[in-house]
Formats: structure tokens, sequence, C-alpha cells
């Protein structure tokens, strides 16, 4: 009986895909750690931002 | 183990409606945390954020491991299989991922909906609570809609295992694999 065919390898989709998945991830990690993108802490004593009525 | 036709169309059928489903609880989800970060009117945030609470545990959720379940059933149930494929087994693994994230998510979005139960005024303290509703809903809209282009598109590729089991044993592909 003949050998199989080699199997080959990662498809380059799936490669592509969890390229941009670390980058994205790893762009989540910073973002998280430096605070960047996050709003500033209001106190509760603060202008409640849905207060008032149009 | 391989459905019988009719049943693998039943759960195929089954799959596809509760994914799409999913799909739209989510992006009717998107649209109340839109409305609830932000407007102005006091009575339409607290409305947005009671009715995300309850569209999460009656439609979201079950829809979730509804379209889950269905999807193992059908992958297992045919020669495409759960690992063979690695079309199959992103798309498994984004659904689990996205599955876990949304329990996990069930906390912030009750705490969202008692907080607007509560008589006193929507407290800017939960601003951040509500950007990230909104961010992580997005993205579940957009794994959600990855998963609908990898179903359709079934981009080409084995995975190790698949390629062994493929010559290993035979396991023909049936017409209605081929890709057209």
């Amino acid at each position: 009986m003949a050998d199989p065919p080699p199997y080959p390898g990662m498809p380059r989709w799936v490669k592509a895909s969890g390229i941009v998945l670390g980058v994205l991830a790893l762009l989540a990690v910073v973002l998280l750690h430096t605070g960047a993108g996050s709003h500033p802490h209001h106190t509760a004593a603060d202008t409640p931002i849905v207060g008032s009525q149009r | 183990m391989t459905l019988t036709p009719r049943l693998r169309k039943f759960a195929l059928a089954t799959h596809v409606t509760f994914s799409v489903g999913w799909i739209g609880a989510v992006a009717g989800f998107v649209a109340l945390a839109v409305a609830g970060l932000i407007s102005q009117d006091a009575q339409m945030v607290r409305a947005a954020y009671l009715a995300m609470e309850v569209t999460t545990w009656t439609v979201i959720v079950p829809l979730a491991f509804v379209s889950l379940l269905s999807g193992v059933v059908s992958s297992l149930g045919t020669n495409w299989g759960l690992f063979r494929y690695y079309w199959v087994l992103v798309k498994l693994l984004i659904t689990i991922f996205a599955t876990i994230a949304l329990l996990i998510h069930t906390q912030p979005i009750e705490f969202l909906a008692a907080a607007a139960a509560k008589p006193t005024a929507f407290s800017a303290d939960l601003q951040s609570q509500q950007l990230h509703m909104l961010i992580a809903s997005s993205a579940a809209l957009v794994a959600l809609i990855v998963l609908t282009v990898l179903s359709l598109y079934k981009p080409q590729g084995m995975t190790r295992y698949g390629w062994r089991k493929q010559h290993e044993g035979p396991a023909p592909a049936l017409p209605w694999m081929q890709r057209t």
C-alpha cells in the first residue's frame, strides 16, 4: 500500500486569522493596562449623565 | 456516527435558525447598549438596561446554547466532523468563546439593570460599564458574523487529525460536501 501524501500544513487563512487575532488581543491587553480609552472616574456627587429629560 | 439525511437536515435547520437568531438578538442588544450610553432621556436609559437583562436571559443565552449544541450535532453527524476541517474547528472555538464571554457578561448586565431599576439618578460612575457593554456586544456581533461567513464559504484546509483520518480509512465525501 502506498504511503499517504504528506500533510500540506495549516492553510494561509488560518495563519492570517491567528496573527490578526493575536495583534488584537495584544492591543486589548495594552489598552487595558495603560488605561487608554477608559473614561475618567467621576464621583457619585458628579452630575448624572442622564438625570434630566431632553 | 452519521445522521440520516432527514435528521441531518433537521439539525442543520435548527443550527441555522438559532445561529441567525443569535445574531439578530445581539444586534438588538447593541442597539440597546447604544441607546443606554448616548441617550439623555433617563427613562430611555432605564428601559434600555432593563430590556437588555430580559433579552439576555430569555433570548440570547438560550439561542447561544442551542446554536452551540446543534452545531456540534450537525458536525458530528456528518463527515465534516468536529476536528477535521479548520473552518469547523475555528467556528467551534469562536462559538465556545462567545458563549463563555456571554455568560461572564451576564453579571455586569444584571448590575446595570439593577442600577436602572433604582429610583435614583443613573450615575456617571456607570459610564465605563455602559461603554464596556457596547464594546463587548459589538465584538460579539462581529464574531457571530465571522461565524456566518465561515459557514457559507467553508474555506479549505484540513487539520492534521482530519488528514490522518481521511487517509486511514474510507470516509468518502458525499456530493453535498463538495465545494462549488
